[in-house]
């Protein structure tokens, strides 16, 4: 006990040195390597050292197959209704201790609660997939290749894959379409092709590497079936506008603008105002068309005034003279509606 | 013939006498825990069939004296395969060592140096070779079992 305590103060100094040389894989040792078991026995007899016994045994890591697929993030991706290539990201991860490659599939959900809470309630189309080619986060479109798999997975390597769909028309703020990437585990067989679907070693262990499925049952997945998914979902925000047209009278030929009626020679005001409902997205270039009343003549002195604004239900006559008119037809294009705000085109008429 | 090998083995005391004097083994055990239908979770040590990263292993380390002379100073060093992380040893009577076999000591004894220069306490995954010696002679016909634990890497 003396020279161990006398040693120990030694030990620290060769520490280090023995913490490098075994390295730690969180996969953990490579399938088919051999661990071999070494013991001794140093004795005397009769108080004379005798030649040391020794004795060992050996087995093989078999492959433990463990992956794991999971959403890149944490949130939503919210889109705009009709908007194309809307992306998800999601990581997959070999914790296998051999490289695999993975069997990729994208689908929509089917109903129920997505995965951030929103319930799923339509379908996005032309799902497809592409790997983070250079790995930076962001899915570049012409960079990232598009894939049906991931090659040659090495043990304890992440890739991350990006599922892109179209978004349809005519969908509103707060629709939810959920997306799901599952993953199979599959053979690394060659690089540049997918590789055989990986099996369970059936019945007895063998002499070689058995294969043992150990993916778990995160995230609603079925435990050690050699598959795994996770889920992310799009959300909608759209924008939801109104459009309401008054008018006013100005002025008439023989009241002037004191309580001015509506007799021919009477100047008229239209104005059509769009509102967007507030939590919506903008609304950009939105187009306003309107085909003037039988028996009125375009004011072209007035013109069309664009983007104005309203307070309380008066419009302002504050916008850019932006519009025009043709043939009976006045036209006019609101640059943005901000979600909660309103804009309007203004135009005048004469009564025949 | 029989007193003619016995006196040969007093003639000729070390050399002769150290191939066959002490036999040993080395077995490896996996240990699993099933759980049966009604909820009991049950362990069982196995042969190493099916083993991968993360499996609890017990080593079982067997030895007799063949011989027909006491063994004394009886000192059992066991290096831990590199893929195995040390996990305690089951029989008393353990030192370890953190630097392949160079000094030995009980854990508290021992400590890792870090990066920054400071040290720690070194824990069982930093142990790298265990020993047992034996403090009473192994009697001639005897044997005993030492046993450690281990989990693949």
């Amino acid at each position: 006990m003396n020279r161990i305590a006398r040693l120990s103060a030694a030990a620290s100094i060769f520490a280090v040195a023995a913490g490098t040389a075994m390295p730690a894989f969180a996969a953990g040792t490579t399938a088919g390597s051999t661990i071999t078991n070494n013991v001794t026995v140093n004795f005397q007899v009769g108080g004379v050292s005798q030649t040391s016994v020794s004795a060992s045994n050996s087995f093989t890591v078999d492959r433990k197959v463990n992956f794991t697929v999971d959403e890149d993030g944490s949130s939503t991706t919210q889109v705009s209704p009709g908007q194309l290539a809307a992306v998800t990201s999601f990581i997959v991860t070999n914790t296998s201790n051999a490289p695999l490659d993975f069997a990729l599939a994208a689908a929509n959900r089917v109903g129920g609660t997505a995965a951030h809470g929103g319930t799923d309630n339509f379908d996005v189309s032309n799902l497809r997939m592409y790997q983070d080619t250079n790995n930076n986060g962001a899915y570049d479109s012409g960079v990232d290749a598009l894939i049906t798999y991931l090659d040659q997975v090495a043990a304890d390597a992440s890739l991350r894959v990006f599922v892109l769909a179209d978004v349809p028309l005519g969908r509103s703020t707060n629709d939810v379409a959920g997306v799901r990437l599952t993953g199979t585990a599959a053979e690394a067989t060659a690089a540049g092709s997918l590789g055989a679907i990986v099996t369970q070693t059936a019945g007895a262990n063998t002499a070689g590497v058995d294969t043992v499925f150990a993916d778990t049952i995160a995230g609603g997945n079925t435990a050690r079936d050699g598959i795994h998914f996770d889920e992310d979902d799009y959300t909608v925000l759209a924008a939801s506008l109104t459009a309401t047209k008054t008018s006013r009278v100005i002025s008439d030929p023989l009241n002037g603008t004191t309580n001015p009626k509506l007799i021919p020679g009477a100047v008229v005001e239209y104005c059509i105002t769009v509102a967007n409902a507030a939590g919506s997205a903008a609304a950009t270039g939105v187009a306003i068309s309107d085909t003037l009343p039988a028996a009125t003549t375009y004011e072209s002195t007035f013109g069309v005034l664009v983007n104005g604004t309203v307070t309380g239900v008066t419009c302002n006559a504050d916008g850019p003279l932006a519009g025009s008119h043709a043939a009976g037809v006045v036209s006019g294009t609101i640059p943005s509606v901000p979600p909660g705000g309103t804009r309007t085109v203004l135009f005048r008429v004469t009564i025949n | 013939m029989k007193l003619f090998l016995t006196l040969l083995a007093f003639l000729l005391p070390s050399a002769a006498l150290a191939q066959n004097q002490v036999a040993l083994t080395s077995e490896v055990l996996v240990e699993r825990t099933t759980t049966d239908a009604s909820g009991v979770a049950r362990v069982s040590l196995e042969a190493p069939g099916v083993v991968t990263p993360g499996d609890r292993l017990v080593f079982v380390l067997s030895y007799r004296n063949n011989g027909t002379a006491p063994a004394s100073d009886f000192v059992v060093s066991n290096p831990i395969p590199d893929s195995v992380s040390f996990d305690g040893a089951e029989s008393p009577g353990a030192v370890y060592s953190i630097d392949g076999g160079r000094t030995w000591g009980a854990l508290a004894a021992l400590s890792v140096r870090n990066a920054d220069g400071s040290s720690r306490p070194a824990t069982l995954a930093d142990v790298n070779s265990v020993q047992w010696r034996l403090a009473q002679p192994i009697s001639a016909g005897s044997g005993g079992e030492l046993r450690f634990r281990g989990i693949v890497k």
